[in-house]
């Protein structure tokens, strides 16, 4: 179990997640952050924070069809390597020692701006 | 041994509700226990992120408040008269004749004839400002350890929630002035005392941020910081101090370097729980092992498997099985021996 960030993070950036995450786990790409399943402790802390409510329960967000396609990706944002990049993010284990990642997932990176709303 | 030294049956390393529930459980096989923490109470993750939660994934309780639920267990750990050893962190774990002997960041040094890790998701450690880091332990800190030290002192808190608002709460009448600064237009904290830090005249810069501190650093003073608008506008206020209240951020610890065999953040066990390092279990959130699910229950459960096989370790005429704790007296009249 984890959570996902979906679309509405996009463009908008508000990292207030990343502030309550107490195990450092949400990491941001260029447009969007992403939350690595692997680390999450599936606290929620995170859901209630997003003013944009773009934070949602894995197994709400799997009856959705964006939102698992948002599931999916955020799978391939740690475990395939990014645009640019030879080798996958991996488990880093905590953001704020890697600092901003600066990429998108190619289905982020293809999104309109504006997608948020 | 010196006046810092303890000795225990079995030393718990983390008191959240597995530890807990390992010392109730230590105490019914009759083994003296020792618990330590890094937290100044008992509770871990239950107390540091959701004490006014409602617990309902627990065998035989419906639902109960997170803070309630802690209490319960140091009542029924209580039975088997633990030894608590709470704000002070275990640093290093060595063998000494086959026996664990573990050093805490106090100088106290336990020696323990077993040792079960139960500290979950680790040690919380607190987060980053992001600038001005070599101020830290002269004008920038991340506690406030004593509020008297900031007397007459213009002071500058970054943070959003309960912390921050209850230092600049508690620094109001003390310090020459109190400036809290919020990433966010909102804050996270409770209402109740946002309302009272507003009414004390605080400065509340919000949607802000420090981008830089500067004085004579070399002299450890502080003089001023630069504020950073959302808007891009820039400011500099006097400080003598900043506080930064940026919320915590837990990994394994000191834990990491003892040695043992390690799946990315948690501790190997086996189906005794016991690690990779003799007379060292561990249980809980910490360990994985595969079809590992991290819930309070499956905690417990570990927690049970590891003190029973510790009593054998122990006392190898005990049996694995404890004896049913239907039984009257259990702990006073050596009932499990």
């Amino acid at each position: 179990m984890t959570y996902v960030i979906g679309a509405a993070c996009v463009d908008v950036l508000d990292r207030s997640c990343i502030e309550v995450c107490p195990v450092d786990c949400i990491y941001v790409g260029e447009r969007k952050s992403y939350i690595n399943a692997a680390e999450c402790i599936d606290c929620g802390a995170c859901e209630v924070e997003c003013p944009t409510e773009a934070i949602v329960a894995e197994r709400k967000a799997r009856k959705d069809e964006a939102l698992s396609l948002h599931l999916v990706d955020s799978r391939a944002f740690f475990e395939q390597p990014l645009p640019g990049r030879d080798a996958p993010l991996g488990n880093a284990g905590g953001a704020q020692h890697l600092g901003d990642v600066g990429v998108d997932t190619p289905l982020v990176a293809a999104l309109a701006p504006g997608s948020a709303q | 041994m010196t006046s810092l030294d303890v000795s225990t049956d079995v030393l718990i390393v983390g008191a959240g509700p597995t530890g807990l529930y390992g010392a109730y459980y230590a105490g019914f096989r009759g083994l003296a226990t020792t618990v330590v923490d890094v937290l100044p109470k008992p509770g871990g993750q239950v107390m540091a992120l959701y004490p006014e939660k409602q617990i309902r994934d627990v065998a035989a309780i419906p639902a109960i408040r997170g803070r309630d639920f802690v209490a319960a267990l140091v009542e029924q750990a209580s039975a088997g008269k633990p030894t608590y050893l709470l704000g002070r962190q275990a640093v290093t774990l060595e063998h000494h004749d086959g026996e664990p002997v573990v050093t805490l960041d106090d100088g106290t040094v336990v020696h323990a004839r077993a040792v079960v890790l139960t500290s979950g998701i680790g040690m919380p450690t607190p987060r980053r400002l992001g600038c001005g880091e070599e101020w830290l332990g002269t004008g920038l800190s991340y506690f406030v350890i004593d509020p008297q030290v900031h007397a007459d002192q213009d002071v500058v808190i970054v943070g959003g929630g309960d912390s921050a608002l209850d230092w600049a709460d508690a620094l109001g009448p003390i310090a020459r002035s109190v400036t809290v600064v919020h990433r966010r237009a909102s804050f996270r904290g409770h209402a109740a005392t946002l309302e009272r830090v507003r009414a004390a005249g605080t400065r509340m810069r919000t949607d802000t941020q420090v981008v830089t501190l500067d004085g004579d650093l070399a002299a450890g003073r502080l003089a001023n910081v630069t504020l950073r608008e959302k808007s891009g506008d820039e400011t500099v206020v006097a400080a003598d101090h900043v506080i930064a209240a940026l919320g915590f951020v837990s990994d394994l610890g000191p834990l990491r370097d003892w040695g043992l065999q390690l799946r990315a953040r948690s501790v190997a066990v086996d189906r005794s729980m016991r690690t990779s390092l003799p007379r060292v279990y561990a249980a809980g959130d910490l360990t994985d092992y595969p079809g590992k699910v991290k819930l309070m229950s499956v905690g417990f459960g570990e927690v049970a498997t590891a003190m029973n096989h510790v009593a054998v370790d122990l006392d190898p005429d005990l049996t694995l099985f404890p004896g049913h704790s239907t039984e009257e007296g259990p702990y006073a009249e050596e009932g499990s021996r």
